[in-house]
């Protein structure tokens, strides 16, 4: 097959683009695949790009290159295609609009993979007959803004498939009854460390992740206060860079200064090498208020450590084997995370054994194993053969009205919106 | 129209070889490059900075296939500071090394015989370009600096001397920093044997006089038995840059602020930053 992702930015970091870069490079074992890029701001990507995967993009915004399109008369209106519920709307703009449109009406491609909801719109709405067009979800249908949920609900039915990183989020769509579009749960894929496992020897926690409130690291700041009260030999390091808005970091800070955790608690800033900081540790902790899927667990759990989660929608439970492989404790719940940290510190057989059920069932999240079921769906997509989700505007009208009776007055408005823009740009 | 622009990178050809480092308890690492060994490969570590002093050359060999293995044992001196790591081939300069996997658990919770006669710490790191370095300590004697208290406004830190013997009058001094020669003294107490000891620095002496913005007092232990004084610090783990990291809390002493911090060499010292009132 000819696979063909469409991406917000292939050049710069986050868990969506590694996701997609692992991803893209095991189907480029078997298939023809290529990553298009909306924005370039940069030479080179970030992440290491996949071996044997053609990369492009449809805007220049590298600043002082030949290139540069950041000033172009269309780049500073604001999109209407790309949907105004997705939180990168100020990003995208007329040009933008002009460039996917021309890009997907023009594809050649036999599967299309959208990677956030406002690509997965011009996807629905833009790709040519013929082509199988999937939809990825990387975060999750309820953490949505209500307008973000009426566009996907007007759209996605335009959709071939949808897939989602939990099973939780794969019902949510479900739920949506959008007729004829296939959803599945197909988690993120985490690759083999490089380096051997943890021993399970060392007497330090470690957690990672961007220092947000939504991590709350503040109540794993609280909950070591706990586990040093008991076991002054142990450590915790956090690593993660602080939040670009708001000031995390320094609340935490203060945080560890007023309960006299200096020697204790240690805020590391950003790790390059991630697997190198998890294997220093012996015991993972999470303990965030929502997971859209927990990539830090899996990370964790493939360096042999077995982690301390919250609880908390959506990813852990479905990660986590509470008790065989690590713990579940509730969600924002200090004295829970506590006894949770305790009960595998105080424990180092029960610890080691649960590390080792760790690096075993965290094995599931293999990339070969992971694109094995991406592969599946888009081959039975693509043999059944798209035509059926590109009928033409009659089926498109047919959908439109579903969903706008669906997401009622609001999303009407938006049809009669879409159908005067229609108008205008016809 | 066209709709793309087209450009010609294909795969991750990045520019750098990548190098991965394993470490060892003794201060010992091992380099490994991707790399075929047709030529003579030499993995070269380059002092870095205004006045290079140096060059290390370790021979890599092959230790699998397609991997080339070069070892940089304790034994061998490398001077304190900050060195490069580049490939080279042949006899030319060579080439910036990116790091791969740094295994550096075995850094952790080093602690070395309290006999040990001298302390060699290496610890590879990525400086602010991403390409690997190696930041090197070689200290003897050597005082390692573990926990820090604070009981009203003075600090309590505990350590350990490597390399040395306590004398009956072991001290601390708080020297300032600036040539004014002003110096504070406190005892240090070493019951506890094997070189461990432990002194309190009150803070009003420290802030008594504050004619600046601020003071920089840097600590030195007197083992007090005739032997040279020395700088207290922190080096015995993984962590190359204590100073954003090993954050201690400040407290209020006169009409200023003291707080404990490690220097850009881990060194500790105090500062006394004048309050604005």
């Amino acid at each position: 097959m000819h696979i063909s992702f469409l991406l917000h930015n292939a050049y710069s970091l986050g868990g969506t683009i590694r996701s997609t870069f692992n991803l893209a490079g095991e189907l480029a074992r078997r298939h023809d695949v290529e990553i298009v890029s909306v924005f370039r701001h940069h030479d080179e990507p970030t992440l290491p790009a996949p071996e044997g995967v053609r990369l492009r993009h449809l805007i220049d915004l590298r600043k002082n290159g030949p290139g540069y399109e950041g000033d172009h008369p269309d780049h500073l209106r604001p999109a209407k295609v790309f949907p105004r519920g997705d939180g990168r709307h100020s990003q995208y703009s007329r040009l933008t609009d002009a460039r996917i449109g021309a890009h997907l009406a023009a594809i050649e491609a036999d599967v299309v993979i959208g990677t956030r909801p406002g690509l997965n719109v011009h996807i629905a709405r833009e790709t040519r007959p013929g082509v199988v067009r999937v939809g990825q979800e990387h975060l999750t249908l309820t953490g949505h803004s209500y307008r973000l949920r009426s566009e996907i609900a007007h759209s996605y039915p335009q959709l071939d498939a949808i897939t989602t990183v939990t099973r939780a989020d794969a019902d949510a769509y479900r739920a949506l009854r959008l007729r004829g579009v296939r959803v599945d749960a197909v988690p993120n894929s985490v690759p083999t460390p490089r380096v051997q496992p943890a021993s399970g020897e060392s007497k330090l926690v470690v957690a990672a992740g961007r220092l947000t409130p939504v991590k709350r690291y503040d109540l794993l700041v609280r909950a070591f206060a706990q586990v040093v009260a008991v076991r002054p030999d142990w450590r915790l390091r956090i690593h993660g860079a602080g939040d670009a808005f708001g000031n995390e970091r320094g609340a935490l800070r203060n945080l560890i200064d007023d309960l006299g955790l200096y020697n204790h608690v240690f805020l590391m800033g950003v790790a390059g090498d991630l697997d190198g900081e998890w294997i220093k540790g012996s015991l993972a902790a999470v303990t965030s208020s929502h997971e859209s899927f927990g990539m830090t667990i899996v990370e964790a759990m493939r360096c042999g450590l077995p982690v301390v989660s919250t609880d908390c929608p959506q990813g852990p439970r479905e990660i986590i084997d509470d008790g065989v492989d690590g713990r579940l404790v509730e969600s924002g719940n200090v004295d829970a995370v506590a006894a949770g940290l305790l009960e595998l510190i105080q424990d180092d057989a029960l610890r080691l054994r649960m590390a080792k059920a760790a690096l075993d069932s965290s094995r599931r999240f293999d990339p070969a194993a992971i694109a094995e079921r991406h592969e599946a769906v888009f081959g039975e997509l693509h043999a059944r053969g798209a035509g059926d989700r590109s009928a033409g505007p009659l089926r498109e009208g047919l959908h439109r009205a579903r969903g706008a009776a669906l997401d009622g007055a609001y999303a009407l408005r938006h049809k009669a919106a879409s159908v005067l823009r229609k108008g205008q740009t016809a | 129209m066209t709709t793309t622009a087209e450009s010609p990178d294909t795969g991750s050809t990045s520019a750098a070889p990548r190098v991965d480092c394993t470490a060892d308890s003794a201060g010992g690492l091992t380099f490994d490059v991707v790399a075929t060994s047709d030529t003579d490969a030499t993995l070269v570590l380059r002092r870095h900075g205004a006045n290079p002093g140096g060059e290390v050359r370790l021979p890599l060999t092959p230790a699998a296939e397609g991997l080339l293995r070069a070892v940089l044992p304790s034994t061998v001196d490398l001077a304190e500071g900050l060195w490069d790591v580049c490939l080279s081939f042949g006899t030319g300069p060579g080439q910036r090394l990116q790091p791969g996997v740094r295994d550096l658990r075995a850094l952790v919770d080093r602690e070395p015989g309290p006999d040990a006669e001298r302390i060699a710490v290496r610890i590879p790191y990525p400086v602010r370009s991403g390409e690997l370095a190696v930041r090197s300590w070689l200290r003897r004697p050597h005082a390692e600096t573990g926990t820090l208290g604070f009981e009203g406004p003075s600090v309590t830190v505990q350590g350990r001397l490597y390399g040395s013997e306590f004398g009956p009058d072991a001290a601390v001094e708080a020297r300032l920093r600036g040539g004014s020669g002003r110096v504070h003294r406190v005892a240090a107490s070493t019951g506890g044997g094997g070189g461990d000891f432990t002194f309190t620095l009150p803070y009003a002496p420290l802030a008594d006089g504050l004619d600046a913005k601020e003071w920089l007092w840097d600590l030195w232990l007197l083992p007090g038995s005739g032997c040279p004084a020395v700088r207290l610090a922190r080096i015995l783990d993984d962590v190359p840059l204590k100073q954003a990291i090993f954050v201690y809390p400040g407290t209020k002493a006169g009409s200023a602020v003291v707080r404990p911090y490690y220097t850009g060499a881990n060194d500790l010292s105090v500062r006394v930053d004048a309050v604005r009132t």
